[in-house]
C-alpha cells in the first residue's frame, strides 16, 4: 500500500495536500498518526527552552558605536578644520618656506594619508562588524587619530611659527596609524571572508 | 519559548535620536530571541553570541531605519537571520557535514509512513514523539541548512518564498530541505538519537 511522503505530510500540514493525499490520510491510521507526528515534533521545537547567552555583549556592541561616534566627529570635524587650516597654511605661507624638500614631502604625506582615507572607506568600517578586540584596537587608533588632527588644527592659528618639518611629522605620525587602522579592517574582513 | 516582544513606542524614537539606554533596553528585549534564533541555527554558544552582536551593531546603526511598519521584532528578526544564514554561507568546513546528511538521508523522503508502519528501532509506534531532550538532540544534529529551514519554517513562521529569497535559493530548495530534515529527525527519534 503507498503511504503519504514527507512531502505530502508537510503539504497537508500547510492545508495544500493533493486530493490524493487528503483523501488517503483520512482513510489510513498510519498516515495519520505520522500527520499527528509530524505536529507533534513541531509543537515540541517551538515549546524547546530559551538559551541565555553566555556572555553580556552589549558592552561590546555600545564600545564599538560610541568608537564610531568619536571617529564620525574627528572626521567631520577637527579633520575638517585640519585640512582647511593647512590649506590655508598652504596657500598663505608657501612663498616663505625655506625648504622645497620640506613642501614637497609634506605634500606627500598628506596625498599618502588621504589615500589611506579612501583605503579605509572601502572597507567601510561603519557598515561592517568587528571583534570586540578589534572594535577595542580600532577605537585606540581612531582616538589617536583626532589627537593628531587637533594637533594639526592647532598649528593653523599658529603656522608662521610651524615649520613644515614638524607638519611633516605629524602628517608622517597620522599615515602611519591610518595604515595600522586600514590593517585592522584589512585583517578582519580577510578572517570573516567579506 | 514565550517572551513578551511588545515595546513602547517611545522607547524606540528615543533609540532612534541615539539614546544609548533606550539603545540598551532594546537590547536586552531582544537579546535573548535573537540569541536563541541564532543558536538554534548554528548550533555553537559562540557563535550565537558572535550573530547577536553583529545584529545589534547593525539595529543600532540602522535603527533610524525603521520606518515603525510591522513589529520591531519581525524588523530586528530579519537582520538576526541575514546575519546567520551569512554565517553559514561563510563558513566552508561545514559543508562536508551537508554532503554527508544528503547522502545518509538519501531517497529517503518517500515513504516516510512506510517506514513507520514497520516500527522504529526503539518499537515505538509512528505516532509516539519521544521526549524533549531527544528531539532537540536530533535537532541539532542536522546541518546548518537544514536546522535553518527548519527552525525559520516551523518554527518562526517564514514562509518558503521567504526562506528562499533569504538563502538566495529557490522555494523547492526550501521545501525538499524540510522534507528531508523532518526525514532525518523522525529517523533519529525512531533510532533513539544514538548517531
Amino acid at each position: 500500500m503507498m503511504h503519504c511522503t514527507m512531502d505530502d505530510l508537510l503539504a497537508l500540514r500547510a492545508g495544500e495536500g493533493s486530493a490524493w493525499a487528503r483523501e488517503h490520510a483520512a482513510g489510513c491510521a498510519v498516515c495519520r498518526a505520522e500527520l499527528e507526528a509530524l505536529y507533534q515534533r513541531v509543537a515540541q521545537l517551538k515549546a524547546l527552552p530559551a538559551r541565555r547567552p553566555a556572555r553580556d555583549r552589549w558592552p561590546v556592541v555600545r564600545d564599538a558605536v560610541l568608537a564610531e561616534r568619536r571617529l564620525r566627529r574627528g572626521r567631520w570635524g577637527l579633520s575638517g578644520l585640519a585640512a582647511a587650516a593647512a590649506l590655508a597654511g598652504l596657500l598663505v605661507f608657501r612663498p616663505f618656506w625655506s625648504n622645497p624638500i620640506d613642501a614637497a614631502e609634506l605634500a606627500r604625506v598628506k596625498q599618502q594619508s588621504a589615500t589611506l582615507e579612501q583605503q579605509l572607506q572601502r572597507y567601510d568600517p561603519d557598515a561592517r562588524v568587528t571583534s570586540g578586540r578589534s572594535a577595542a584596537l580600532a577605537a585606540v587608533l581612531e582616538d589617536s587619530i583626532a589627537v593628531i588632527d587637533g594637533e594639526l588644527a592647532q598649528l593653523g592659528p599658529i603656522r608662521a611659527q610651524a615649520r613644515p618639518a614638524d607638519l611633516v611629522t605629524l602628517w608622517q605620525q597620522r599615515v602611519d596609524l591610518m595604515e595600522q587602522l586600514v590593517s585592522v579592517h584589512v585583517t578582519r574582513a580577510a578572517y570573516v571572508g567579506l | 519559548m514565550t517572551i513578551s516582544l511588545a515595546v513602547p513606542d517611545i522607547l524606540v524614537a528615543r533609540a532612534k535620536s541615539g539614546d544609548l539606554e533606550a539603545l540598551e533596553a532594546l537590547y536586552r528585549a531582544f537579546e535573548t530571541p535573537v540569541y536563541n534564533l541564532a543558536l538554534r541555527v548554528l548550533r555553537r554558544p559562540e557563535d550565537a553570541e558572535d550573530v547577536l552582536q553583529e545584529t545589534f551593531l547593525e539595529v543600532v546603526r540602522n535603527i533610524k531605519q525603521y520606518r515603525g511598519e510591522g513589529h520591531l521584532w519581525g524588523w530586528i528578526r530579519q537582520i538576526a537571520t541575514s546575519k546567520a544564514l551569512m554565517r553559514i554561507r561563510h563558513d566552508k568546513v561545514r559543508e562536508t557535514d551537508e554532503l554527508h546528511e544528503e547522502s545518509a538521508v538519501g531517497a529517503g523522503v518517500s515513504g516516510v509512513a512506510a517506514a513507520g508502519a514497520m516500527g522504529g528501532a526503539a518499537g515505538m509506534s509512528p505516532g509516539a514523539v519521544p521526549a524533549r531532550i531527544d528531539l532537540e538532540r536530533a535537532f541539532e544534529q542536522l546541518s546548518e541548512t537544514s536546522r535553518a529551514v527548519v527552525w525559520l519554517h516551523d518554527v518562526e513562521g517564514y514562509t518558503h518564498e521567504e526562506i528562499a529569497e533569504q538563502m538566495g535559493k529557490t522555494v523547492s530548495f526550501s521545501k525538499s530541505q524540510l522534507a528531508r530534515a523532518h526525514v532525518r529527525l523522525r529517523r533519529m527519534l525512531d533510532e533513539g538519537v544514538s548517531r
